[in-house]
């Protein structure tokens, strides 16, 4: 369940958000809405990404583990 | 010293450099098959990281997409995003894919199909489809190339021959060193890409208006409505940025050369935990836009080709060398990518379609001959196209992404649901790239349908996978059942 929601939550920021953030104005750091939202989407994935990264880090270690004592 | 043999000098050392360090591998010792074309399978973090990071990083992100911010605008910005989706993609299905390929000595993208359906005329279809939609994005390197050339020489050497120049040595450097001599000249090309982007698109908006956000204020105020959706176009509104987004995400490890590298990495692990880390480079997208957007503003009067905005910008404001330098590294920027792509082509073409066509096992040898001879046939064509089919580059890399995305059901769900069968993957593959061609050739893309405005590509992909599941669920049997969880896990 935590996997599917880190996994859904990049793509609901870049695309699905798309309707919402159609506007040039306001500029955050200097870019158009509509331009630093996918931007700030990259940091957003690398945090879903990393604990996705943690999570299945995990679960192949408790496969060996559970392997192992078989 | 003239600004025009500043130019033609550093634009040369670039080139020839690249070329010479590209040979080093294949002039050492004799490279067998497998070394030449998935470097032996023993690249591990970095350079592995380089070779994925430096594919997406071509002629199309250094003048295309310069030159779609330039023409189009706010459209423009579905690129901000894309390849950020296409690794969370990558992070589940490459090391899916990776591990398979080892067991099994696959090398290319059509063999991988091949051993997951069971299906030698699969794997042909595979390779037939992968052929025909690399082309475009060849192309786009070469026309890229041509851009660049041209601008650094200031028109003296035409676009046809600054094609043909670089693409001999291009050609020369994949014949002799393949896989290994893609990844050390990527390195390189990489850290000067970032670096000559990364400064372009920050100075030159200071230069002309003080900052980033000042450049964007003027050209609000100049262009209303610009750098929102649709932007300067009709009908590339939020409908077609959200199917196209999902068009490109799903389709970006589709391309069958993305598929063959992550063959290249030690082990599975490598391959996700570089997706981790992947993203940040896609920052590196946003500064050529910046760099389209000011072009815009100050370039009188208005380009005939927008792709031409970054180096003609360029070459307004800073002296030959400089001009010379930023085209270096934008030919090596082409040239990498195209030596990627010719390789994986050309691989398909030999393992996939040739040796199965001449119906015997060919030695491994004279397959090797014949792979690199493909080469040269193919930047042929891919010259050809170039000269007499001449299109915008984001046009053609969204050409390609139509086509190769509709592998995505067969591979993707082959992977992970039990119950796909090869029927299934003929009907859903066949129907969508009948979709993509028949939208493509009659100019329907992007397809107006209820309103909205939708990807051709995304269309195509949509019907595609309906057909791909109901058909499997229709032919599936407990004999596809079991032989499919032995192609994945045996």
């Amino acid at each position: 369940m935590v996997k599917i929601v880190l996994t859904l939550i990049p793509f609901i920021w870049i695309i699905g958000c798309v309707p919402f953030i159609n506007q040039v104005k306001p500029l955050v750091l200097g870019l158009p809405l509509l331009a630093f939202w996918p931007v700030a989407g990259i940091p957003v994935t690398f945090i879903c990404l990393y604990l996705l990264y943690g999570i299945v880090q995990k679960e192949e270690h408790d496969d060996k583990e559970a392997g192992g004592t078989k | 010293m003239s600004n025009e043999v500043a130019a033609i000098i550093v634009i040369s050392v670039f080139v020839i450099g690249a070329t010479i360090i590209g040979m080093i591998p294949g002039l050492r010792k004799t490279l067998s098959l497998e070394e030449w074309a998935v470097g032996g399978r023993s690249f591990g973090r970095t350079l592995n990281w380089f070779i994925l990071a430096g594919e997406i990083y071509t002629a199309f992100a250094f003048l295309g997409a310069s030159g779609w911010a330039y023409a189009r605008g706010g459209p423009t910005f579905y690129i901000l995003g894309y390849c950020t989706l296409a690794y969370v993609v990558g992070f589940y299905v490459l090391p899916k894919i990776s591990p398979i390929g080892r067991r099994h000595g696959l090398v290319t993208q059509p063999d991988f199909v091949e051993h997951l359906y069971e299906s030698r005329s699969l794997g042909i279809l595979t390779a037939c489809v992968g052929v025909a939609f690399m082309l475009p994005y060849l192309q786009l390197q070469l026309t890229g190339l041509g851009i660049i050339i041209e601008t650094c020489t200031y028109g003296a050497v035409t676009r046809t021959q600054a094609m043909l120049i670089a693409f001999t040595l291009v050609a020369t450097f994949v014949y002799l060193s393949g896989l290994k001599g893609v990844a050390t000249t990527a390195v390189v090309k990489d850290i000067v890409m970032i670096l000559a982007v990364g400064f372009f698109g920050l100075y030159l908006p200071y230069h002309f208006f003080g900052g980033v956000g000042n450049m964007f204020e003027a050209l609000d105020a100049a262009k209303p409505g610009f750098l929102a959706l649709p932007g300067g176009t009709k009908n590339l509104d939020v409908s077609w940025v959200m199917s196209t987004l999902v068009l490109t995400s799903l389709g970006f490890y589709m391309w069958p050369h993305l598929t063959a590298n992550s063959f290249s990495a030690k082990d599975p692990d490598v391959l996700r935990h570089n997706a981790v880390y992947l993203p940040f480079y896609q920052i590196c997208m946003l500064f050529p836009m910046l760099v389209g957007f000011t072009a815009l503003l100050v370039i009188t009067p208005a380009l005939k080709v927008p792709d031409m905005s970054f180096m003609t910008i360029v070459q307004t404001v800073f002296p030959g060398w400089v001009l010379g330098m930023v085209g270096g590294a934008g030919a090596l920027a082409c040239m990498i990518p195209a030596a990627d792509l010719l390789l994986s082509t050309s691989m398909l073409f030999t393992r996939n379609i040739l040796r199965p066509a001449v119906g015997r096992d060919l030695a491994p040898g004279t397959q090797a001959q014949i792979a690199r001879v493909v080469v040269l046939l193919l930047t042929a064509t891919a010259l050809a196209l170039a000269i007499y089919a001449p299109s915008m580059l984001v046009n053609l890399l969204l050409t390609g992404y139509s086509g190769v995305t509709q592998f995505f059901p067969m591979i993707v769900l082959g992977l992970f649901w039990k119950r796909a069968t090869k029927i299934a993957a003929f009907c859903g593959l066949l129907v969508g790239e009948a979709i993509v061609f028949y939208l493509i050739l009659a100019k329907l893309d992007p397809l107006a349908i209820w309103g909205l405005n939708l990807n051709a590509g995304f269309v195509a992909l949509a019907v595609n996978m309906a057909v791909f599941v109901a058909v499997s669920l229709l032919t599936s049997t407990d004999a596809t059942v079991s032989r499919k969880v032995r192609a994945i896990e045996g």
